[in-house]
């Protein structure tokens, strides 16, 4: 059984005067790990630390045993890491194949006739292998999206790094790389920030909930989901009792807090309702913390 | 899912081999590229349409291979090493450093190199090195001349291209620079002609990394002061501080310690061999 893992000690990350990330402890082991959290709470950055992207303010890092800080360490991270950012840029001109391609040079894939099998493989694992001769820049933002996931799954990496992976994926596809990524976290430690409750319900067994820069919930998705139930309610009207309610399809209203009325309408709690709960029912961004002292 | 998910990994430590295979694909996408393969055609017409007629003057054809594979090359390179800085958050964190990435690309200079050596050996075939329109200088003088406007500035020009690509952002940096050095030689040019036995003046016009040695008048072709081999040494100079200067971009530790030891040795030389370039050869221009 492979023993891939991630650690994180008292990890602290700032931007000038602004804390991105405080006093962040993790141990990560194959599997996926969701990473959810409203925007501004530090996801981003929390990624690109262990895709060695950037190095932490404070605290220590160690990926499969190496510290990124060294660099003879951070390249041997790097041949055992894919990585997809929230944002890529592609080159002018490129095709899906050739930018993959590209890619897999640069991950040392220097046998052509197996590089080019790999680049294959992994366009056909997110549903691009007829798209492969199609330039970029002509792809909807859901292909482009799939295209920097196809690059970070060359080699099967032993670390997946994954920033927003099924943002603008249509559902079919979402499914399909459920699968592929459920795969791959067998033997690898898969990290994957995204909006999207319902695939972190879906795919991750352990959920982490960022919160200004720290670890407000750190466990099992299904614990999570449970510290909701009996605070989900139906209601004709929107219950001013509720921390955050909404019109559901049915034209009645969902709504979650922990001040619960007796007699109310408990329904089965989702994890979106329980990271709410979490949350406190706030709808804004994360304002960023000043760095103080 | 009829897809395998365990492929073959590339095995660690394939250093020279991953190097040599991005070197061959920058040097392949440069060697494509229409605006290059334009610019070589250019040359190869104005050499070919050159020979056709009396030869009365070589800055010509030595200006549009300077300009066509120098300069057009330096555009090109600037563009390869800008096209990948969208895509800097995926690549940056792959195992090839970045500036291995940096030497991979330098090694598409060799492209227009090997240019700017076919264009001298057809050159040299159309504009036999005892003719009378190299002016003064003895006959291996004359392929020093040649060597440094042709094949020199074939092989500066993307080197420079690639160290500007490595450190400023803006697109048309490339061509801003391209516009100010050609500037640059036709005023120190002006200079020349208006003071010709002037050291200061050939120093001025020497300092520039494409420089005229001759000027065919009605009176004959008059060879100007300096010598040709302190000028090929003085640009072989400039093409090392280029190479060193894009190397330097994301290098770290001891390796960023000695590039920028390296960096002032050929400052010191560059220096010297300008200095040496303007007061040597002929004292004062020469008329045949």
């Amino acid at each position: 059984m492979p023993t891939a893992s991630i650690s994180l000690r008292d990890v602290g990350r700032t931007f000038g005067a602004t804390r991105a990330l405080a006093g962040v402890g993790l141990d990560l082991k194959p599997g996926v790990t969701g990473l959810l959290g409203p925007n501004g709470a530090g996801k981003t950055t929390l990624l690109r630390l262990l895709a060695t992207a950037l190095p932490p303010s404070q605290g220590q890092v160690s990926v499969l045993g190496l510290d990124p800080q060294v660099p003879a360490e951070r390249t041997g991270i790097r041949r055992q890491l894919g990585y997809q950012p929230q944002e890529v840029g592609f080159p002018r001109g490129f095709t899906a194949f050739a930018f993959v391609d590209y890619i897999a040079l640069l991950k040392e894939w220097t046998e052509p006739a197996a590089r080019h099998a790999e680049v294959r493989r992994v366009l056909g694992l997110v549903g691009l292998s007829h798209l492969g001769a199609k330039r970029i820049r002509a792809m909807s933002g859901g292909q482009r999206r799939r295209v920097a996931l196809a690059q970070a799954l060359l080699g099967s990496p032993p670390v997946l790094i994954l920033d927003e992976p099924t943002t603008g994926v249509d559902p079919e596809q979402r499914v399909v790389l459920r699968a592929v990524l459920a795969e791959i976290a067998r033997t690898s430690v898969v990290v994957l920030s995204t909006h999207q409750t319902e695939d972190v319900a879906a795919l991750c067994e352990r959920v982490i909930v960022l919160d200004r820069g720290r670890v407000r919930y750190d466990g099992p998705v299904t614990d999570l989901t449970a510290q909701a139930a009996g605070r989900v309610w139906l209601a004709d009207q929107p219950d001013p009792a509720a921390s955050v309610s909404w019109r559901t399809g049915t034209g009645r209203y969902r709504n979650v807090g922990t001040r619960v009325r007796d007699g109310v309408e408990h329904v089965e709690p989702s994890l979106e309702d329980a990271y709410l709960l979490l949350r406190g029912g706030a709808a804004e961004d994360e304002p960023a913390e000043e760095v103080t002292s | 899912m009829t897809t395998a998910l365990a492929p073959a990994r590339p095995a660690a430590g394939a250093g020279r081999a991953t190097f040599a295979a991005l070197a061959a694909r920058e040097t392949r996408r440069f060697a494509l590229n229409p605006v290059f393969l334009a610019a070589a055609g250019l040359t190869a017409y104005i050499l070919w349409s050159g020979q056709r007629g009396t030869v009365t003057d070589i800055n010509g054809p030595n200006t549009a291979a300077a300009v066509l594979f120098g300069g057009v090359g330096m555009l090109v390179a600037f563009w390869l090493t800008r096209s990948m800085s969208a895509s800097e958050p995926v690549v940056g964190v792959t195992p090839v450093t970045l500036p291995v990435r940096t030497a991979a690309l330098c090694a598409v200079a060799l492209v227009p190199f090997a240019c700017g050596c076919l264009t001298l050996l057809a050159f040299l075939h159309f504009y036999p090195i005892g003719d009378p329109v190299y002016g003064a200088f003895s006959p291996p003088a004359r392929i020093a001349v040649l060597v440094g406007q042709i094949v020199v500035p074939s092989l500066g020009g993307p080197l420079l291209g690639v160290a500007l690509g490595r450190w400023v952002r803006f697109p048309g940096a490339a061509f801003v620079l391209f516009l100010l050095l050609s500037g640059w030689v036709i005023l120190v040019m002006a200079l020349t002609l208006a003071r010709p036995d002037s050291a200061p003046v050939a120093v001025l016009r020497l300092s520039a990394p494409f420089a005229l040695f001759t000027l065919h008048l009605d009176a004959g072709v008059t060879a100007w002061r300096g010598s040709p081999w302190f000028f090929l040494g003085w640009q072989l100079a400039l093409c090392a501080i280029a190479v060193l200067v894009a190397l330097l971009r994301g290098v770290e530790g001891r390796l960023r310690s000695r590039i920028i030891r390296a960096l002032g040795i050929a400052g010191a030389a560059a220096v010297i061999l300008l200095l040496l370039a303007g007061t040597g050869g002929f004292t004062h221009a020469v008329t045949t």
